[in-house]
C-alpha cells in the first residue's frame, strides 16, 4: 500500500514496504541524501529529521507510521537557498570537518533553539547527547551555537 | 480490515481497531508503539515478527489525565510528552527525571511509556523503577476484557502475556510523596544506566518516614523493589548517609547481571551510592515545595 | 626576489566545502547512486578458524534479484604490507570470525543479503588462537602454516610461526647498564585493547566496469593503494583500475588500506552493472581495521639523578589474522616508546603476532598512542622509585639538540624542553580546576610525546588558467581534516601571488594525478604540500619569463602579488597574471607546472635497527599535554576537568583549522583513554558490535582544550609546516592514566579507564597485568640472535 507523506512541504507517495525505515525512503527513493545513516540504532543522530515539527531519528521510524505527516529534512533548512542563521554561524566559525554529523546536529539544534533560544553552553551540550561527531570534539561547534544563542 | 492488506505493519486508528487487529493476528502479531526497540531487531540479530499493529498514533492512548486522586498515563505517551505533562507535579520529580535522563532528545520524542515497560528483554528501563516506587498499576486490554495489575506483576508476566494483550495505560495514585531517581550511565552522557535506584518517600510532620518505596533497575533482568531496605528505613528520618550505610550492608540481596558493558559485581557495588543520591534528590524535591 | 607576499600564507581561511556540507548537499560515496546500480552484500564466517570443505552457490544464484556472485577463484592474488599474506576471500581456510567468504550483487540490498545467507558453506572447525599469549605458547596452532611460502615485499625482518614480523633496535649495551650498581631497575607491564575509528561514513564503494577498465569511486585515504592492490588481487594490470574519491566522511586511518573495493569491482565486471557496497555499522564494528590491542613490558635502569642508562622493552602487537598495517607499524615503537627521552642504551623488540581474530589496521598516531601511554606511566613509576618529581625528570631527560634517538638518529633543535616551559606558562595563566573535583579524588599530570610526519612520494600538477585561477591536481583526499580545502590552496596561492579562493583543488583521481602514498600520518600538508610548492615554483618561473618579456623587466625584479605581476617596489606598474597567461598562450602555450617530492631520508646509526621500514624519522612532531581529572571513588567515574596542549606545528598556516584538529584528536584520545574498547569473546567474535556497547565520547564527555601552538621547530615541510592533524590523539591516554594514577594512588596498567575498571583498582580487585609470555631475558623474546662478539 503506498504511503502519502509531505516532505519539505511537498506531497510525496512512497511505494516502499510499511516497515521500511523512513531514512531509506528519504535517501533511496527520494534522493534526499542530506540525512545520513551511520548506526541504525538511534545513537548517532545523523539521520535526524523533523516529524510534525519534532526531531526524530528516522532510522527507527517505520514508513507506515508517517502516513499523512509532515517530514522536514536538512535540505529544508535553507529557505530559498539562504542558509539558516544556525547554518551560517557554523560556517562562520569554521567548525565543519568531514561534515557527516552536521545534518543531524543542525536538525536537533534547530528545534532545540525554537524552545530555548537563549540556551547556555551546557544545555546545548546536553541537547546533543544523541549526536555523535567523531571529528570535531564538539566544543567549537557548541561555541558557535552558543554564539548564536547570545545573538538572538 | 487489517490482515487483508498483507502489509507487515497495520496502523490502527482507534483502540478498538487495535484490539481487533491484534486479535486477528494472534501470536504472529505484536503491538508497535514508538518502534524504537522493534526497529533495532536486526542489530540484535533478531527476526522481525511477521506482523505489527501500530498503536503510537491512537489519540486515546496518548493523553495524561490528572484528577485529585490519580494520574492516568496513556500507554503511547512518549517520554517527551510525559515530561511536559508532569514537570512540577508533586510526587513526580523522580518520574520526570527518569524520562528526561533516558536516551536522547530524538528518542524521547518517540519511545513510549508502554513500550518501555513491555520490552521484556530490556533490563535498563528507567521508567520501570520510577513507576514501581510510585506503586503504579497497569491497565491491560485483551479481546476478552480489561484488567488492572500492579506494575511489578506486569514485569513478572510480560514475557508470557496472552497474544493480543495491550497495555493501555499506567495509573498512579496521587500521594504526598517525594521522589528521587538516580541512574548511573558509564559515560557522562547518554547511555543506558548500568544501575538505577528510584525512591518515593512520605515524611510525617515529625520528619520521620511514614512510607517508603525503593526500586532498583538495570541490576537484574527486571526492575524490582528493595523491601528489606524499605523496612529498615521506615520510621526513621530520611538521612542519605544512613540510607547509604544500610544499603551497603544489604546489597547482598541483588545478583548483578553480567554484560559486555559492565560486570555484575559493579552494578551491585554502586547501589549504596545511588541510594544516597536518590534520597538526596527526594529531599531536594521536598525543599523545592 | 620574486616571491609572493609572505603575510598571505598564514590565515584562517574558511573551508570551501563547509556550505554544502551544512546544506546537506555534499555527495559522499554513500550518497552516490546511479540507474541500474546493484547492491552488494558479503557473506562472512561465523567461526574464527576452520577448514572450508565446500561452498555451494546453486541455491543463492536462483534467488530473486541476484546478478552476480564473487568467490575466492575470482581474486587469485594476495596482498599485504611487507608480506603478501592476505587473500581477498578466505580460500581453503577461515582465519577469523567475520572473514569474507563470498560477495553477492543483487537489485536490492535485502536481496543481496538473502542470497548471501543462502550460500551453503560446509566447514570443519579448527582450534583457534585468540590471544597473543596463546599464539606464542609452545606448540600453538599456526594461523598461517604456509608462512614461509608467502611473497616477501620488504626484506630484512625476522619472521616465523605466529610472529608475522619482528622489528628490533639494539643500541649500546643494556646488559652493562642493568648490571651497574648505581642504578634502580624499574619494570612495568601494560595492556591495551582495540580502538575502532567509527568514521560516520562507513567504508563504501561504487564500482563500474566499462571499456575494459574498472572505475572505483570509493571512500578512501589511499587512491593509489586501492588501484594497485585491486589490480594485484584481481590479477589484472594496474592500468585497468581507475580510482576517484568523493568527499570522505571521516577516516582516521581506517581507510588507509584497500578493503572492500575489489569485491565491488569483481561484481561490477561480472554483472556489467554499477555495484554499490557499503558496510553496515555492525560489519564496521566486527571487522574494522582497529588500532590493535597490545601487550607491553618495559624495564629501565635509572640512576638516582634520573639518568636513563638502559632500557629494554618488548611490544606485542596483535595484527589479527593477517599482517596488514601492523607489519609496518612495528617500526614505530623505536620512535615513540623509544622516543621522548635520552637513553644510554636500548634494546627494543616489536612483534606483530598473528591470531585468529579480525585484522587490525592504522588509526591516527597508531601504536604511538599506547606506546606513549606505556612510556609515560613507566616514567612516573621510575620517578616514584627514585623519588624525583616527574616534571623535573622530564626536563632533565627530554630529547634536545644533538641528542640521539633510539636508532641513533641525531635530533635537531631544542623543542621538547622549551615546550615544557610553554606548558608551565599555560598552567600558570589558566587557573587549576581542582575546586570542581569537590569531594572526589583529584589528580593532574603533564606528559610528553614524540610522533612524526610520514613523508614519502607525492606529485602535483598545476594548470594556470587564462582567467588567472590555478587548478591543482594531486592524489590528495579531503577527509574532513581540511588540508585540501585550506592548507594546499593557501600554499599554492602564496607561491603564485593569487588568492586561495582562486586555487581550484581537484579531487583525487588516479587517471589525472600521479602517484601518491595517500592521506595519513599527517603527510598531506607536508608531502603533497611540498610537491605543490615545487609545481607552483615551476608555474611561477613560466609566468615570470613571459611577464619579463611583456614588461621589459628582468624576472628577478618582478613580484607576484594580488593576482598581478608587479615590478618590485612600483605598485600598479605591472599587469594581471591573467594577461600574462593569455600572452603565454600565444608565445609558449598554456602554463602548466609540475612538482614531485619524496622524503630526503635522515640517517640512523648503521646496524641499530632491524626489520624497520623507517630507520629514522624525517620530521619529528612533539607534544606536551596536561590534564586534570576527578575520580569518583564510589563509582569509578573519571571526569576530565581541564585539558591543555602545547603542540609542535612547525609553522601554523591556518591556526583555526589546527585548533579544530587538536580539539577533535584530543576528544578521540579521551574516548580511548576512558571508554572505547573492543574485546574478543570466546568464539573469536568482537563483543562490542554496536555503538550502544562501544562508547565514543559525546558532547558532554569532552572539555574545551586550551591550546598553545609551538612554532619554529625545524621542519623540511613547505614553509616550515608540519602535519598537525594526527598527533593530538597521541597523549590523552597517557595524560589521563598518569593523572588517574596520582588521584587514586593505584598503578594503572590498562586502558580504557572505564568506571568498572577504576573502581576495581580502588577496591583492589583488579588483577595486576603480568604478561608471562614476555620473559625477563630480552633475547628470549626475539627470533634474532646476538651477533657473536
Ligand atoms: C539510543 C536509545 C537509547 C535509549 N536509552 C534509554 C534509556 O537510557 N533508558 C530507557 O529507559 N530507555 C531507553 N531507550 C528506550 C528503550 O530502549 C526502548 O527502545 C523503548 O523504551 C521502547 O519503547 P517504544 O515505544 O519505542 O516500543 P516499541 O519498540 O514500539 O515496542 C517495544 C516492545 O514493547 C511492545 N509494546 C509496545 N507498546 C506496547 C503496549 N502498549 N502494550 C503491549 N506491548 C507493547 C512491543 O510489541 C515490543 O515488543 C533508548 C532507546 C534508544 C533507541
Ligand atoms: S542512523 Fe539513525 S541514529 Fe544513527
Ligand atoms: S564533522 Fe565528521 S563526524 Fe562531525
Amino acid at each position: 500500500m503506498p504511503t502519502n507523506l509531505v516532505i519539505n512541504g511537498e506531497d510525496r507517495i512512497s511505494t516502499r514496504g510499511s516497515m521500511t525505515p523512513l531514512i531509506d525512503v528519504l535517501r533511496d527513493e527520494f534522493f534526499l541524501t542530506g540525512a545520513k545513516v551511520a548506526c541504525r540504532e538511534g545513537i548517532c543522530g545523523a539521520c535526524t529529521v523533523h516529524l510534525d515539527g519534532r526531531p526524530v531519528v528516522s532510522c527507527l521510524v517505520p514508513l507506515a507510521t508517517v502516513e499523512g505527516r509532515d517530514v522536514r529534512t536538512v535540505e529544508s533548512l535553507a529557505a530559498a537557498g539562504e542558509p539558516s542563521p544556525l547554518q551560517q554561524i557554523m560556517e562562520e566559525h569554521d567548525v565543519v570537518q568531514c561534515g557527516m554529523c552536521f545534518p543531524g546536529i543542525l536538525m536537533v539544534l534547530t528545534s532545540f533553539f525554537q524552545e530555548r533560544p537563549h540556551a547556555e553552553r551546557d544545555d546545548i551540550k546536553a541537547a546533543l547527547v544523541g549526536n555523535i561527531c567523531r571529528c570535531t570534539g564538539y566544543e567549537r561547534l557548541v561555541d558557535a551555537a552558543a554564539a548564536l544563542a547570545r545573538r538572538s | 480490515m487489517p490482515a487483508s492488506t498483507g502489509e507487515r505493519l497495520y496502523v490502527a486508528t482507534s483502540l478498538a481497531d487495535a484490539v481487533a487487529a491484534l486479535a486477528d493476528r494472534g501470536p504472529a502479531g505484536a503491538p508497535l508503539a514508538g518502534a524504537t526497540w522493534i526497529m533495532r531487531a536486526p542489530i540484535r540479530r533478531e527476526e522481525l515478527r511477521s506482523s505489527y499493529v501500530g498503536i503510537g498514533g491512537i489519540a486515546e492512548l496518548r493523553s495524561v489525565e490528572m484528577t485529585d486522586d490519580e494520574i492516568h498515563i496513556g500507554a503511547c505517551v512518549t517520554h517527551a510528552d510525559l515530561i511536559a505533562a508532569l514537570a512540577g507535579v508533586e510526587g513526580c520529580d523522580g518520574l520526570v527525571a527518569a524520562a528526561g535522563g533516558a536516551a536522547n532528545p530524538a528518542v524521547r520524542q518517540m519511545a513510549t511509556v508502554g513500550g518501555n515497560l513491555c520490552t521484556s528483554d530490556f533490563p535498563a528501563s528507567d521508567l520501570s523503577p520510577a513507576l514501581l516506587c510510585l506503586d503504579a498499576s497497569v491497565e491491560l486490554r485483551t479481546p476478552s476484557g480489561q484488567e488492572r495489575v500492579p506494575l511489578g506483576r506486569l514485569l513478572d508476566i510480560r514475557r508470557t502475556l496472552e497474544p493480543g494483550t495491550l497495555v493501555t495505560g499506567v495509573v498512579i495514585a496521587r500521594k504526598p510523596v517525594q521522589t528521587g531517581h538516580s541512574r548511573l550511565p558509564l559515560r557522562k552522557a547518554g547511555d543506558y544506566p548500568v544501575a538505577i535506584v528510584s525512591m518515593a518517600v512520605a515524611l510525617g510532620s515529625d520528619g520521620l518516614i511514614e512510607d517508603i518505596k525503593v526500586a532498583v533497575g538495570s541490576v537484574e533482568a527486571s526492575a524490582r523493589r528493595w523491601p528489606q531496605l524499605e523496612a529498615q528505613l521506615l520510621g526513621h528520618p530520611l538521612d542519605p548517609a544512613k540510607a547509604y550505610e544500610l544499603a551497603k550492608a544489604g546489597v547482598g540481596v541483588f545478583a548483578g547481571r553480567e554484560s559486555v558493558e559492565a560486570p555484575g559485581w559493579y552494578r551491585v557495588q554502586v547501589l549504596p551510592t545511588l541510594v544516597r543520591r536518590a534520597a538526596q534528590a527526594a529531599l531536594a524535591a521536598r525543599q523545592q515545595r | 626576489m620574486a616571491t609572493a607576499d609572505p603575510s598571505s600564507v598564514v590565515m584562517n581561511l574558511p573551508r570551501r566545502d563547509a556550505r554544502d556540507k551544512l546544506l546537506g548537499r555534499t555527495r559522499y560515496t554513500v550518497d552516490r547512486m546511479s540507474p541500474r546500480m546493484l547492491h552488494a552484500a558479503v557473506l562472512r564466517s561465523e567461526v574464527a578458524s576452520a577448514r572450508i570443505i565446500r561452498i555451494d552457490t546453486t541455491r543463492a544464484r536462483r534467488m530473486p534479484g541476484v546478478r552476480a556472485i564473487a568467490l575466492a577463484e575470482d581474486a587469485p592474488g594476495m596482498h599485504g604490507i611487507g608480506i603478501a599474506d592476505h587473500p581477498l576471500f578466505a580460500s581453503g581456510v577461515i582465519r577469523f570470525h567475520g572473514e569474507q567468504i563470498a560477495a553477492v550483487a543483487a537489485d536490492t540490498y535485502e536481496q543481496a543479503q538473502a542470497a548471501a545467507r543462502a550460500i551453503e558453506v560446509e566447514l570443519e572447525p579448527l582450534p583457534p588462537v585468540l590471544t597473543m599469549a596463546d599464539a606464542l605458547a609452545p606448540g600453538a596452532p599456526l594461523v598461517h602454516p604456509d608462512w614461509k611460502s608467502y611473497e616477501v615485499l620488504f626484506e630484512g625482518a625476522a619472521r616465523g610461526g605466529n610472529v608475522a614480523w619482528e622489528a628490533t633496535v639494539i643500541r649500546g649495551d643494556t646488559d652493562v647498564a642493568f648490571a651497574r650498581d648505581d642504578v634502580v631497575i624499574v619494570e612495568s607491564c601494560f595492556r591495551v585493547g582495540r580502538q575502532n575509528h567509527v568514521s560516520l561514513e562507513a567504508r563504501a564503494v561504487v564500482a563500474t566496469y566499462e571499456d575494459g577498465r574498472y572505475h572505483i569511486e570509493t571512500s578512501t585515504q589511499v587512491p593509489w593503494t586501492v588501484r594497485n592492490m585491486t589490480a594485484k588481487l584481481l590479477g589484472v594490470p594496474a592500468s585497468q583500475v581507475h580510482v576517484t574519491v568523493p568527499p570522505v566522511g571521516g577516516a582516521f586511518g581506517q581507510k588507509f588500506d584497500c578493503t572492500l573495493e575489489p569485491y565491488a569491482a569483481i561484481l561490477a565486471r561480472k554483472s556489467g552493472q554499477p555495484v554499490r557496497l557499503v558496510y553496515s555499522r555492525q560489519e564496521e564494528m566486527l571487522t574494522c581495521l582497529c588500532r590493535e590491542n597490545a601487550d607491553i613490558k618495559i624495564r629501565s635502569a635509572v640512576t638516582k639523578e634520573g639518568e636513563i642508562v638502559g632500557r629494554e622493552a618488548v611490544v606485542l602487537m596483535d595484527c589479527g589474522a593477517y599482517g596488514g598495517e601492523q607489519i609496518f607499524l612495528t617500526t614505530m615503537t623505536a620512535h615513540t616508546l623509544g622516543g621522548n627521552y635520552k637513553l644510554g642504551s636500548i634494546k627494543l623488540a616489536t612483534r606483530a603476532i598473528y591470531t585468529n581474530t579480525a585484522p587490525n589496521g592504522a588509526f591516527r598516531a597508531c601504536n604511538g598512542v599506547y606506546n606513549t601511554f606505556a612510556l609515560e606511566c613507566h616514567t612516573d613509576e621510575i620517578c616514584d622509585a627514585i623519588g624525583m618529581d616527574p616534571l623535573e625528570f622530564k626536563r632533565r631527560n627530554v630529547l634536545g639538540d644533538g641528542d640521539l634517538g633510539a636508532t641513533g638518529q641525531v635530533f635537531e633543535g631544542d623543542v621538547l624542553g622549551p615546550m615544557l616551559d610553554r606548558m608551565e606558562r599555560l598552567r600558570e595563566t589558566s587557573p587549576s580546576k581542582k575546586h570542581l573535583a569537590g569531594d572526589r579524588l583529584y589528580g593532574r599530570a603533564t606528559v610528553v610525546g614524540t610522533w612524526f610526519v610520514f613523508v614519502g612520494p607525492s606529485t602535483a600538477t598545476i594548470n594556470l588558467n587564462a582567467d588567472g585561477s590555478a587548478t591543482l591536481i594531486t592524489a590528495g583526499v579531503e577527509l574532513g581534516q581540511g588540508t585540501m580545502v585550506q592548507a594546499l590552496p593557501q600554499i599554492v596561492a602564496h607561491e603564485l601571488g593569487i588568492h586561495p579562493d582562486d586555487v581550484i583543488v581537484r579531487n583525487a583521481d588516479t587517471d589525472a594525478a600521479g602517484f601518491d602514498l595517500g592521506v595519513g600520518g599527517g603527510r598531506t600538508t607536508v608531502s603533497v604540500g611540498a610537491a605543490s610548492v615545487a609545481a607552483a615554483a615551476d608555474v611561477r618561473n613560466r609566468i615570470l619569463t613571459t611577464a619579463s618579456e611583456l614588461l621589459q623587466t628582468r624576472p628577478d625584479r618582478l613580484v607576484l602579488r594580488n593576482g598581478r605581476v608587479e615590478i618590485a617596489g612600483i605598485e600598479g606598474s605591472g599587469t594581471t597574471i591573467a594577461k600574462v597567461v593569455q600572452r603565454a598562450h600565444q608565445v609558449t602555450g598554456p602554463v602548466v607546472g609540475s612538482g614531485s617530492f619524496t622524503n630526503p631520508g635522515v640517517p640512523a646509526m648503521p646496524g641499530c635497527a632491524a626489520g624497520h621500514f623507517i630507520d629514522a624519522i624525517d620530521i619529528p612532531v612533539f607534544n606536551v599535554h596536561d590534564c586534570e581529572v576527578a575520580v569518583d571513588a564510589e563509582t569509578g567515574h573519571v571526569e576530565v576537568l581541564s585539558y591543555k596542549v602545547v603542540q609542535d606545528v612547525g609553522r601554523a598556516l591556518n591556526p583555526r583549522a589546527i585548533h579544530g584538529q587538536i580539539q577533535g584528536g584530543v576528544t578521540q584520545g579521551l574516548g580511548y583513554a576512558l571508554h572505547e574498547e573492543h574485546t574478543i569473546g570466546e568464539d573469536g567474535c568482537i563483543r562490542q558490535d554496536s555503538l550502544e556497547t562501544y562508547r565514543v565520547p559525546l558532547a558532554l564527555d569532552t572539555v574545551p582544550v586550551e591550546i598553545d601552538l609551538y612554532e619554529g621547530a625545524p621542519s623540511i615541510g613547505p614553509l616550515g609546516a608540519k602535519g598537525a592533524g594526527e598527533v593530538p590523539i597521541m597523549n590523552p591516554p597517557a595524560a589521563v592514566a598518569c593523572a588517574v594514577a596520582r588521584a587514586t594512588g593505584c598503578r594503572v596498567q590498562q586502558t580504557p579507564l572505564t568506571p568498572p575498571r577504576v573502581l576495581a583498582l580502588l577496591l583492589g580487585r583488579e588483577p595486576a597485568v603480568e604478561l608471562p609470555h614476555i620473559v625477563d631475558n630480552w633475547w628470549d623474546n626475539v627470533l634474532i640472535k646476538p651477533k657473536a662478539q
